[in-house]
């Protein structure tokens, strides 16, 4: 009933190329709603088809209750869309491109100069605003772009990578500004690569892959249910190592991860990695190193798909 | 103040602007001259541009006058004033070029992915071909003016006067309608701009001299006249000259009529090429 964004059966075929299997959101008022996946699972163009960018090729999607196909002015109106790639401004400087902007969401005419000045307050481009756009540096335009997709209040802020290219400073100043928004009341729906940046900042995630929703929950839920804790194992043997300690009781789950390593899911990491070290040496199984961590995102993401998020983002 | 207090004291901007009185004309009119203050800008920025834009007309109209006038037969083009019939020649000229430099902006905007942002605004569909239009208009206004005290200086007196100047100025307004959404329809339906720039190489001298812009009709080959007559430029072209070397006649209304006609046609296809072309967007 409160649901801002309500997708169902959405889906979008490009040629023969299925980008979007079908896809089920339910994303509520004041969520700050992450979608995380590799390069090329869907996000953006989840996002293009939810700004009315890309018509659906099939399914449906509501925004704010109005229909993305047969509604999208209503649905424009009520949307901040940061685009994943900065949009060029050409000769501009930041301050006219974001009054330019905020009267293209029909500001009266009166609010204008004062409006600029708040958004690009917010993201901290006040003191640049009158340099053109070509001498701002790629951190700059991008939270140039930030500022315009604020300048209507909207009820739904869709980011598309928000802190794609930005230094930590920045990235920590849009974050900052994303929980304000959100606690302003906004609801806020974020693409992203980063599972830092979604672990900090959403109260739900869902994580697509290929083009589907592999599995969606807060993120201190997704991690819950991938186990306590993860002992993280290298070694030269690990299918040797697994053997040898599949059968102990306090190993709930091993997955192979990239290099030989080995994902251990333990209840607990204090009783297990004297209990794996010491496995290691009976069998003469040369341990390179061993971590152990709580179970972060890329845990889920490994868990559900069986392999790493960043493995398969740097891979493509 | 903090961006929290101000969205306080604004309550729900959205439905104030959504949803209150149906003020979308004022809505539209607000779209089409942010975009054009945006072309404006950019324009005075790129001083080159603008220094030539402004002065290449008024060039043209020196040298067809000083270089060709003595080769043209007078008896051919029924008339003496060379350079008083070549005037309206040398407006369509400029109108056909500003067309093709003037759908640049949309090419770049498409290619650079700003289209996109734009799409994602309440604004209308129509809202960036029109403020291309308003901004030409504005662009050649000045050009046009220029080029008439240039022609001046050279001797000619517009038979119609300032109220004759004035119908010119609407007359070429009537045409860049066309040229501009014709234009902004090619740049919207090509892949790249290396297709727009050929196809509009391709059809801009074709259109230019199967048109009266330097020929008369009357001397022109049968098969050519066939063209010229149902090519919008001729109409343009005929109204002006006319105006500059006759007077006021029946013919200049008819041509003013069937311009509007074209520019009406040519902006529905623009704004249809628009819709259709930029990407799968979904439609208004
Ligand atoms: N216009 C298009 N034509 C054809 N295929 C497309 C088009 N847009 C996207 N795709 C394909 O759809 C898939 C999803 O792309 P999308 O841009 O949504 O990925 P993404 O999750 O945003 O990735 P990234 O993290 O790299 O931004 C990819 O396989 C991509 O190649
Ligand atoms: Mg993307």
């Amino acid at each position: 009933m409160s649901a801002v964004i309500e997708t169902l059966g959405l889906r979008k075929v490009f040629g023969d190329h299925v980008a979007i299997e079908s896809l089920d959101l339910n994303i509520e008022r004041g969520d700050v709603f992450g979608l995380l996946g590799p390069n090329g699972a869907g996000k953006t163009t989840t996002i293009r088809m939810l700004t009315t960018l890309l018509a659906p090729s099939g399914g449906a999607a509501r925004v704010c209750g109005f229909d993305v196909a047969t509604q999208p002015s209503e649905v424009r109106r009520r949307i901040g869309y940061v685009m994943q790639t900065v949009a060029y401004r050409g000769l501009l400087t930041g301050r006219e491109c974001v009054e330019i902007e905020a009267a293209l969401y029909h500001l009266p005419r009166r609010d204008i100069p004062l409006r600029a000045e708040v958004v690009l307050e917010a993201v901290g481009m006040l003191p640049h605003a009158d340099r053109r756009w070509t001498t701002y540096s790629g951190g700059m335009k991008k939270r140039l772009d930030l500022a315009c997709g604020l300048l209507h209040w909207p009820e739904v802020l869709v980011l598309d990578e928000p802190s794609l290219g930005l230094d930590v400073q920045s990235r920590h100043n849009v974050w900052g500004y994303i929980r304000d928004r959100h606690v302003g009341g906004a609801t806020v729906l974020l693409a992203t690569n980063y599972l830092d940046e979604a672990d900090r900042l959403c109260n739900k995630v869902a994580i697509i892959d290929r083009g589907s929703v592999v599995v969606q929950g807060s993120p201190s839920e997704l991690k819950r249910a991938v186990g306590a804790e993860v002992v993280q194992v290298s070694t030269g043997e690990p299918e040797r190592l697994r053997r040898a300690i599949e059968a102990e009781r306090w190993v709930k789950k091993i997955i192979a991860g990239e290099h030989g390593d080995l994902h251990v899911y333990v209840e607990d990491a204090s009783i297990a990695l004297p209990a794996v070290m010491r496995l290691g040496l009976e069998h003469g199984i040369n341990l390179k190193r061993m971590t152990y961590s709580q179970p972060s995102l890329d845990d889920v993401f490994l868990l559900h798909t069986g392999r790493e998020l960043r493995e398969v983002g740097a891979a493509s | 103040m903090t961006i929290e207090e101000v969205a306080q004291e604004e309550r729900a901007p959205v439905d104030r602007a959504g949803t209150e009185g149906g003020d979308a004309r004022g809505r539209w009119a607000q779209e089409v001259m942010a975009l054009a203050r945006r072309w404006w800008i950019e324009l005075l920025r790129e001083r080159l541009n603008l220094v030539f834009s402004i002065l290449q007309p008024a060039i043209w109209l020196v040298f067809f006058g000083a270089g060709v006038e003595r080769a043209i037969d007078a008896e051919v083009i029924g008339t003496d004033d060379y350079i008083g019939f070549m005037l309206a020649g040398v407006v369509t000229f400029t109108i056909v070029g500003n067309g093709i430099s003037g759908a640049m902006p949309l090419l770049w905007d498409k290619e650079t992915g700003y289209l996109d942002r734009l799409m994602s605004m309440p604004i209308a569909r129509s809202s960036v071909i029109v403020s291309r239009f308003v901004f030409q208009v504005a662009q050649q206004t000045v050009q046009i003016l220029l080029v008439v005290v240039v022609a001046f200086a050279l001797g000619v007196r517009i038979a119609t006067g300032p109220l004759g100047l004035a119908v010119i100025l609407l007359t070429a307004a009537l045409l860049t309608m066309s040229v501009t959404a014709a234009f902004s329809a090619l740049a919207y339906a090509v892949p790249q701009h290396g297709t727009f720039f050929a196809v509009a190489g391709f059809v801009t001298l074709p259109l230019l001299f199967m048109s009266s812009a330097f020929v008369p009709l009357e001397a022109m080959p049968l098969w050519m006249e066939v063209v010229a007559r149902v090519n919008p430029l001729t109409y343009a072209i005929e109204a002006m000259r006319t105006l500059v070397l006759d007077g006021w006649e029946a013919r200049v209304a008819t041509s003013l009529a069937l311009l509007t006609l074209a520019g009406a046609a040519c902006l529905a296809l623009g704004t249809w090429q628009f819709r259709k072309q930029t990407g799968d967007r979904t439609q208004e």
